[in-house]
């Protein structure tokens, strides 16, 4: 380490926070073994690995969320504890959290100053807060409203939000996770903005994303978890993509996408000019074995349009027909008897029962088939769970253990595994892969080509251009509720494509 | 930093929940043999089957309470429903209608009850609180209105015996709560319905889109939580020989206490059939005993709340600690 490629490292190299021998234990379960590894002043270091690969389990212990089992910590060469939450902050050291973990119905100004308000005589100054809180917003570029409310905002916004409550506190240290998972282009763009100059002023970042060519943008050195062992650091410029992911899973870039070409069968479903909260006018058409790619930018109407095929939200207009026939699809439970299934776009929200055990979540739509007279089935109900556990390579140590304990990679596994148990002919997926590792990405990949080997029809929404590009038979693009675009499977370019989606 | 951990924990962990069902058996043995040392007269024939008799009441509506506040909900209105339900099968059982009759049109008043709170929570958009509150008062001020505030006495021995004898040696009211229990312990821990009820209070929008009928599990636990008060009205009303509107004081907040201390989170998705029936008796024990040991009743109110903060509270450790 005695070397930088950054334009950043004129400073000599100081280390901040150092690990030695870092190691955490849940019973016989390595979640991190022995590490060691020296973060510096004033760099971007990210952080990759596959789902499981210890990056939350790194997260917690820096943040004082959970305790080490073996190893020390050092911090400015000092020995620290890093009990609770509460000493890591006194240090300086802070995070941002993939889902947001902001108050909803307090304003902006009061989320960032949260535990922190102006006082005087015992009474907020909220209009000095209000100010402050403005100024820090254009200080840092966020184009954001300091008086809003948290919840009027987008989940990108949000974001923003939380980034500038954690970068205002004596932060020295500071820790992202996927922070882009739910960001616009433009958001994005500010929030770089806002860590590259955190770096100028020599905080500390520690960036984890599972996007390459975020990382290659931003960072100044990159490590590598997998299994729970650091594989390796490298400086950015020495490296590229490929290394990288061999790193993480010995397996190379090209078998990540798995495209196979499979015949159209019969038309499933049609779409004819249906209308809805959040997009009109929408015309498609789904065939058994073909994926069906949504692009478009969070917001454009994309998930609405799915919610609206699958019954959850009404439509206003327009008709859909299933297999040739005209259908009025009222509720969820018609589409589910229709043979359409839907992982939705949030895991924590639509997706999962996140405090029930991981198999009741598996078997939640077929507790119909699984019921003999008044009782369940409860040797099919475990036989069923722990199958679809089998099958998606589920790490989990128990069917028992609940949702929430599961990483994002293994709880999008459950969310597709329930349909995968009940199974259907049009499965529709909303941005099945935020926030999973390369790995996952690949086995959810192969298991779109079995499905539709099988006979079924993908409705693959995404925010992420490579992926419907690499994979959708045909490709819509949405804008603003409307579809701006369509094309053929590598018809267009690229910049063709995201011109229709951001209507340049 | 940590103990050694050793495979077998996670095995334990597993069954915390059985855990703490033997932690309360535990502690009701435990006041059970404090109290029969204490007092001559807790061990005797006679009191256990009172015991048994005033515990009852409160584990059925415990129950029922449990079902609601799996979903994440509250059911307020129990206390009320028990005292609009002693008027209104004593008003028909002294119309001359056969008792019978007058039980079966009590109990479906009851869910007709329930299903009129779920309505307001599904149609209307309620909070469950709002909803049951105003039930609670509307009920009270209509019981008042039928009997013009005062006693319906019921002159039917046939009626008023029933909740006096015992079969078995175990007094008839406490049977009623094997006759509850056993249906609402294959409800909810073995039927696809307790499944349904524990994935709506855990997340109502991912157990929607897995094709979950959200509002018929809503008409289901508030009717069958209304559905228990109703008939725990008739129980009260054979027992004391009368119908009277302010019968059933405060009973919801037993009821819920008693959940609770069952193990029951008011956060929903938590909760079991067995728990808040060892509770309502833990509670109906400190109530007896306290009466028997001359304890000023003003204290007994006293302790039931200490006691409620510390089962929760270590119930909550032990929650945190998985």
């Amino acid at each position: 380490m005695t070397e930088l490629a950054s334009d950043s490292a004129q400073a000599a190299i100081v280390p901040i926070l150092q690990l030695r021998g870092l190691e955490k234990r849940y019973g016989h379960i390595q979640a991190l073994k022995p590490s060691s590894l020296d973060f510096n002043r004033g760099e971007i270091h990210a952080i990759v690995g596959e789902n499981g690969a210890g990056k939350s389990t790194l997260i917690k212990l820096l943040t004082g969320v959970i305790q080490r089992t073996g190893g020390a910590i050092l911090w400015n060469g000092q020995e620290v504890g890093l009990a609770n939450p509460s000493e890591a902050i006194g240090h300086g050291i802070n995070a941002v959290h993939q889902e947001v973990v902001l108050c909803r119905h307090l304003s902006v100004a009061a989320n960032i100053f949260l535990g922190d308000e102006t006082v005087r005589f015992g009474m907020l100054q909220k209009g000095a807060m209000t100010r402050a809180a403005q100024k820090i917003l254009d200080d840092i570029g966020f184009d954001l409203k300091a008086d809003a409310i948290l919840g009027s905002l987008t989940i990108g916004q949000q974001q923003l939000v939380a980034t500038a409550r954690a970068s205002v506190r004596g932060t020295k240290f500071i820790i992202f996770d996927e922070p882009t998972a739910y960001l616009t282009r433009q958001e994005a763009a500010q929030l770089f903005a806002l860590i590259r100059r955190l770096r100028g002023e020599g905080v500390t970042v520690v960036y984890i994303s599972h996007r390459m060519e975020e990382i290659f943008e931003l960072a100044d050195r990159v490590s590598v978890l997998r299994d729970g062992l650091l594989v390796g650091t490298r400086n950015i410029a020495e490296t590229n993509d490929t290394e990288l992911v061999a790193m993480m899973i010995n397996r190379t870039l090209d078998q990540i996408y798995h495209k196979e070409t499979i015949p159209f069968g019969k038309l499933l479903l049609e779409a004819k000019q249906l209308s809805g909260k959040g997009f009109s006018d929408i015309s498609i058409k789904v065939h058994a074995g073909e994926i069906v790619g949504l692009y478009g930018l969070i917001g454009a109407g994309r998930s609405e349009f799915a919610l609206s095929l699958f019954g959850r939200n009404p439509k206003t207009g327009g008709s859909i027909e299933w297999q040739g026939q005209e259908v009025n699809i009222r509720n969820e439970r018609k589409a589910i008897a229709l043979g359409i299934a839907l992982a939705p776009e949030s895991r924590r929200d639509q997706g999962l029962n996140l405090n029930l055990p991981i198999g009741l979540n598996l078997n939640l739509p077929i507790y119909d088939r699984l019921t003999r007279g008044p009782f369940v089935d409860v040797g099919e109900e475990k036989r069923r769970a722990d199958q679809q556990i089998k099958d998606l390579g589920i790490k989990t140590p128990s069917r028992r253990s609940l949702a929430s304990s599961m990483s994002g990679g293994n709880q999008q596994k459950i969310v597709i595994g329930k349909w995968l148990n009940h199974g259907a002919d049009l499965f529709i997926f909303d941005e099945p892969t935020v926030g999973v590792d390369v790995g996952t990405k690949a086995e959810i990949y192969r298991l779109f080509a079995k499905l539709l080997k099988d006979g079924a029809g993908i409705i693959l929404i995404s925010s992420y251009l490579p992926e419907v590009y690499e994979l959708a038979d045909t490709l819509h693009v949405f804008r603003d509720g409307r579809l701006t675009g369509s094309q053929t499977y590598r018809q267009s370019s690229h910049e063709h494509i995201l011109a229709e989606a951001i209507g340049v | 930093m940590t103990t050694e951990v050793t495979p077998t924990t996670t095995k334990a962990k597993r069954n915390f929940s059985f855990l703490f069902a033997l932690t309360l058996v535990g502690l009701l043995l435990l006041l059970c043999v404090v109290l029969s040392i204490a007092t001559p007269n807790f061990a005797t024939p006679n009191n256990i089957s009172n015991l048994l008799r005033q515990g009852s009441m409160i584990a059925i509506l415990a129950i029922g309470q449990t079902f609601v506040i799996i979903t994440g909900g509250i059911d307020l209105s129990v206390g009320a429903i028990v005292g609009f339900s002693t008027v209104i099968v004593a008003g028909l059982i002294q119309s001359g209608m056969p008792i019978w009759l007058a039980i079966i049109i009590t109990l479906l008043m009851g869910l007709a009850i329930g299903f009129f709170h779920a309505f307001g929570i599904v149609k209307m958009g309620l909070p469950p609180f709002i909803i049951t509150l105003a039930t609670l008062t509307s009920l009270r001020g209509m019981g008042l209105l039928m009997t013009n505030g005062s006693t319906i006495n019921i002159t039917d021995p046939a009626f008023t015996q029933f909740s006096r004898e015992s079969f078995l040696g175990i007094p008839n009211l406490f049977w009623m709560v094997v006759i509850v229990a056993v249906p609402a312990y294959i409800f909810l821990h073995l039927s696809k319905w307790g499944r349904y009820l524990y994935a709506v209070g855990s997340n109502s929008e991912s157990a929607r889109l897995s094709g979950v009928s959200v509002p018929k599990m809503i008409f289901i636990a508030y009717g069958l939580s209304a559905m228990c008060a109703a008939f725990v009205g008739v129980m009260l009303a054979a027992r004391l020989g009368v119908g009277n509107a302010t019968q059933g004081e405060g009973w919801e907040l037993q009821a819920i206490a008693s959940s609770v201390i069952g193990g029951t989170s008011l956060f929903g998705a938590v909760g079991s059939v067995h728990g808040p029936l060892i509770g309502a008796f833990i509670l109906a024990t400190i109530s007896n005993g306290a009466n028997l040991l001359n304890v000023n009743s003003f204290w007994q109110r006293i302790i039931t709340g200490v006691l409620i903060i510390v089962i929760v509270f270590f119930d909550q450790l032990r929650r945190r600690g998985r």
